[in-house]
């Protein structure tokens, strides 16, 4: 066995059992969900419920679809041409590939941090306001207050209040990455995607992100995407494994690193492959 | 084993061949452009030089009577003089052929029983008027003639009696004159005379075929109705049409060129004591000298109440003394005022320059003339004939006169004119830059206004929006467009477009709602289309839709044009836009340009700004749209701003081909050199204005030299444009790019 500890082994306040979710427990559910690009299916039949209020990590080896569910969770995948869905993914009981689902509002609902810090060309103000701003909001006090809840809950506030209005690329990679869920929980998500949101740092920054992550469950629900399986143990309290398309297993982090049920998920945990 | 950091031979020598390959490469690009600076300076430079006036030669004369009048050959070889006595001698100015300087080479009497000689009046320079105490007038022509022996040249000099030899009879009652004035051609003598009886009269000399070939003449006389007794000056223009008749300080204005009345044509009074007087060159002018050391230019202005003389500037000499005596250039507008103490101010009238000022002789000299190629003037005081030259090639330019407003003589008010050439020899040629530089901005300024719409939405669509399978035809395709020669953009602009536009004038604004309404529709249409329907055409090809909706419009505009014209604009737009809009309009004109060059500027505009559009990185756009953009609010608050840079230098690359480019212009503006913004109107770019008049300018002259300020000013132009661009891009790259 690895000699990975669990976080959630220590402290497991809320503690709940992944196969019993009662339904105000759920902030996603995947149903059936498959995924062709072009003739490829990258998604096999996945279903699984994504508990509120916890981090949920996806691990598996490059190319097992674990990216590919995330960008489902807020319709990235509708960018790719060929790439076409069946199945669902309900929010509050609504299926997200509904017909009368307007992408953008999901996508203020389902907020995304992408692997390498993507802050826009602006101020860092400007950055963390961005949301808002397409959303409307041009009220200068309100603007004022969301940046600096963000930033405080971004734990990047101390670091950057008084340079708030010099470009965000001034920032070191750690730092625009925080900017930048920052900037993506200025729109009060309730779901927070993260792909692989560490993978570009350095471990100083990296340890940071995690503590951050560990701070936003508090308010969010969140799911991120990590080929570290020591962050996926650190940060988590779910966690599914994938593999070539398909769900292998999915219970809490404890759980699959410590009695993983699937011969895969034993040999992926123990660094056979992946 | 020692470690070898040392590369290998050969290696190191490509390198380093290859470095310095690639440093000479660079230098020579700058030496190049420096050089290409430096050699149009070299040009330029002469028309702003002032001018100088050095002595090259002085000679004591023969005679020891007073100089009347002098006079130069062509070649500053042979000077002559005329003296009291009614000798006229001729002089070498140089000591080729072995002769000496200042040897006389031929005298001749013109004055017969021992008279003197009163007035002697020129007309030009060939023609000279001899008044003797005896009251014999006649009309002499000092001539020069080169004559070639073996290997050297001579001159020889001798005397032309234009209207014969016999003194010419002026006067019915053969009264002597006080003031006599006279200008001849070559069919017609005209002279004005004051005669001791009191009378003020005009003699004209009729030739019965041409004074050049047969002196035969008929006698007309006239007698002038004037006021007053006395007269100090009479000036008549060389084309025998005004006299000015200067007594005391007011100036009557007759016509001449009635043969049976003289009339007063007007007065013109300065308010200054009148000292002297002259006619500029091109006799439109006359210039009036004062006691204050003063020089002011006068001509007929169109004005309310009909052509009237109008001081239009005036001269200050150095000194401020009086102005005794003015003479003037044969062909071009400078003049020489020549004060009691000898001292000589040069001006240039329509460039308003004083070009050169000094003492010259010690007192007023008896004579004073200037060579018939304004490169000399030749000064007679006390016996002694001084030759100056004069390097005085460029005086109408001035930056000044460049720049502004001049007020050239026949206008009605200062104006910027370029008016390079033209028929006749007394038209002065009219250099602004203005109006050239001002065509190039017109010219840009619609091509622009025309290709930066279509180019940049065309370069967002195909970045941004279109598919990659017809991004990858879409875009070589209108690259291609920029390997068109421009020549055959500007045939087609000037000949079938130019026409096209002409007779269906309202087509072109019809497409100008219809094009983009007909789109917008088609979208809307798709939009709504169902489903099923939109799924069997591949994506692709969707845009493609287009195309017939875009035919259709085209089609409806000029369908439409001619029911429009007819029902709007009383059947004739053209005509409905002269007389009832009260605009000009030329067939070739800046919407034609607007559309050509627009045209050849799409390219350059697309392909650089469609570059930096598809370059903006995906996390970026993809970030953008996880936080609930829109594609377009993506495009407008993300994707144009990171591709700023790129979009920038994508139009100031357009706008430097727009304000360089030649051809199209050339062949589709008609060149009028206009300051008009109008889009009706055509005009005239620096680029096109060199390419049209490079040929057929003289080496070496103004109008040669301003040619090359005009490439000079072109190119610091683009420099200019070129490097604020760059300067800016780079700003803008440090702000907004994000990789």
């Amino acid at each position: 066995m690895i000699s990975v500890t669990p976080k959630a082994v220590i402290d497991s306040p809320n503690k709940i059992d992944l196969a019993n979710l009662s339904p105000e427990q759920v902030a996603l559910e995947i149903k059936n969900l498959n995924l062709y690009y072009g003739e490829k299916q990258a998604l096999q039949n996945i279903s699984m419920a994504i508990p509120k209020g916890q981090v949920t990590a996806f691990i598996g080896p490059s190319g097992c679809g674990k990216s590919t569910l995330l960008r489902c969770i807020n319709r990235m995948n509708d960018l790719v041409d060929i790439c076409k869905i069946t199945g669902e993914i309900n929010l509050h009981g609504e299926n997200i590939y509904g017909r009368h689902v307007d992408v953008a509002e999901l996508r203020r609902a389902v907020g995304m941090v992408f692997q390498r810090p993507n802050p826009f060309p602006k101020s860092i103000y400007e950055n963390v306001v961005y949301g808002l701003r397409i959303k409307g909001e041009n009220n200068r006090r309100v603007l004022d207050e969301a940046v600096e809840q963000a930033l405080k809950s971004a734990a990047l506030w101390n670091e950057v209040k008084d340079r708030l209005h010099d470009s965000a690329l001034g920032l070191s990679g750690g730092q625009q990455q925080r900017l930048v869920i920052a900037r993506a929980i200025a729109i009060q998500p309730e779901v927070l995607l993260l792909d692989e949101p560490t993978s570009a740092l350095d471990p100083i920054s990296t340890l940071t992100i995690e503590e951050l992550i560990n701070d936003l469950k508090q308010q969010f629900t969140v799911v991120i995407v990590t080929h570290n399986m020591q962050q996926a143990a650190r940060v988590s309290d779910q966690t599914a494994f994938m593999y070539m398309g398909d769900l292998i297993e999915y219970s809490d982090t404890n759980t699959l690193f410590t009695t993983p049920s699937k011969k895969k998920t034993e040999d992926y945990i123990t660094g056979r492959y992946g | 084993m020692a470690l070898a950091f040392k590369s290998t031979g050969t290696r190191q020598l490509k390198n380093s061949l290859a470095k310095w390959l690639i440093t000479l490469g660079g230098i020579s690009v700058l030496f190049t452009l420096v050089l290409i600076f430096m050699y149009l300076l070299y040009v330029i430079k002469p028309v702003f030089d002032s001018a100088t006036v050095e002595q090259t030669s002085q000679l004591s004369l023969t005679s020891s009577t007073k100089t009347l009048s002098v006079g130069v050959d062509e070649l500053k070889e042979v000077a002559y003089q005329i003296n009291e006595l009614g000798d006229i001698r001729f002089y070498r100015l140089t000591d080729k052929n072995g002769h000496k300087i200042g040897s006389q080479l031929f005298s001749q009497q013109l004055v017969s029983n021992g008279g003197e000689i009163k007035h002697v009046v020129d007309s030009g320079i060939n023609y000279k008027l001899i008044v003797d105490s005896n009251n014999n007038n006649i009309v002499i022509a000092p001539k020069f003639q080169s004559v070639y022996t073996a290997d050297s040249r001579e001159i020889i000099a001798r005397i032309d009696y234009p209207l014969g030899e016999e003194p010419l009879e002026l006067d019915e009652n053969n009264a002597s004159f006080s003031k006599i004035a006279f200008a001849m051609d070559s069919e017609k003598a005209v002279f004005v005379a004051k005669t001791n009886d009191g009378r003020l009269i005009k003699t004209t000399l009729l030739s019965e075929d041409s004074f050049d070939y047969d002196p035969a003449f008929d006698t007309i006389f006239q007698e002038i109705e004037f006021y007053s007794k006395k007269v100090d000056e009479i000036l008549i223009t060389p084309d025998l049409s005004l006299a000015f008749v200067q007594s005391g300080n007011t100036i009557s204005v007759f016509e001449l060129d009635d043969e049976d009345n003289v009339t007063l044509k007007t007065e013109i009074k300065p308010k200054t004591t009148i000292t002297s007087m002259a006619l500029l060159s091109g006799s439109s002018s006359i210039l009036i000298g004062d006691n204050k050391g003063q020089i002011s230019q006068w001509f007929e202005v169109a004005g309310e109440g009909g052509r009237d003389f109008q001081k239009i500037r005036s001269f200050n000499n150095s000194t401020g003394e009086v102005v005794a005596k003015i003479y003037t250039e044969q062909f071009r507008k400078s003049f020489y005022g020549v004060t009691a103490t000898g001292v000589v101010d040069v001006f240039y009238t329509t460039s308003e320059a004083q070009l050169w000022n000094g003492k010259l002789v010690s007192s007023q000299p008896d004579a004073f003339a200037v060579s018939p190629r304004s490169d000399a003037i030749i000064v007679v005081n006390n016996n002694d004939l001084k030759i100056f030259s004069v390097h005085n090639e460029h005086p109408e330019v001035t930056w000044s006169a460049l720049w502004n407003e001049v007020w050239y003589e026949g206008y009605a008010e200062p104006d910027y004119i370029w008016q390079s050439t033209s028929g006749t020899d007394d038209f002065e040629a009219k250099f602004s830059l203005v109006p050239i530089s001002f065509g190039t901005i017109k010219a840009a300024f619609y091509a622009m206004l025309f290709a930066v719409p279509i180019a940049l939405t065309a370069a967002i669509y195909t970045a941004y929006f279109m598919t990659p399978a017809l991004r990858k035809k879409v875009k070589p395709t209108i690259e291609l467009m920029e390997a068109l020669p421009t020549v055959i953009l500007g045939f087609l602009a000037g000949l079938w477009l130019a026409p096209l536009i002409e007779s269906y004038l309202p087509a072109i604004f019809l497409m100008v709602i219809f094009l983009p309404l007909s789109t917008l529709i088609a979208a809307f249409a798709w939009y709504k289309l169902p489903k099923e329907l939109k799924i069997k055409i591949p994506e692709t090809l969707a845009p493609v839709i287009l195309i017939p909706v875009i035919l259709v419009s085209v089609y409806f505009a000029f369908a439409l044009s001619p029911v429009l014209e007819l029902h709007m604009f009383g059947g004739d737009v053209r005509q409905y836009i002269t007389n009832e809009l009260g605009i000009n309009f030329d067939q070739r004109n800046a919407l034609v340009v607007g559309i050509a060059m627009g045209f050849a500027v799409i390219p350059t505009i697309f392909t650089m700004a469609e570059d930096a559009i598809f370059s903006v990185p995906r996390h970026l756009t993809s970030g953008s749209l996880a936080l609930g953009a829109t594609q377009w609010q993506t495009l407008i608050k993300v994707v144009l701003l990171t591709a700023s840079p790129g979009i920038f230098s994508a139009l100031m690359m357009g706008l430097g081909r727009a304000v360089g480019e030649t051809m199209i212009v050339l062949m589709a503006t008609g060149n009028t050199p206009i300051l008009d913004w109008s889009i009706f109107q055509g005009m005239r770019t620096l680029a096109a204005n060199i390419a049209v008049e490079m040929p057929e300018s003289e080496v070496g002259s103004s109008h040669y030299r301003i040619l090359f300020l005009a490439a000079f000013v072109l190119f610091v132009f683009t420099f200019v444009v070129n490097t604020l661009a760059e300067f800016i891009r780079q700003r803008l790259r440090d702000k907004y790019s994000s990789l």
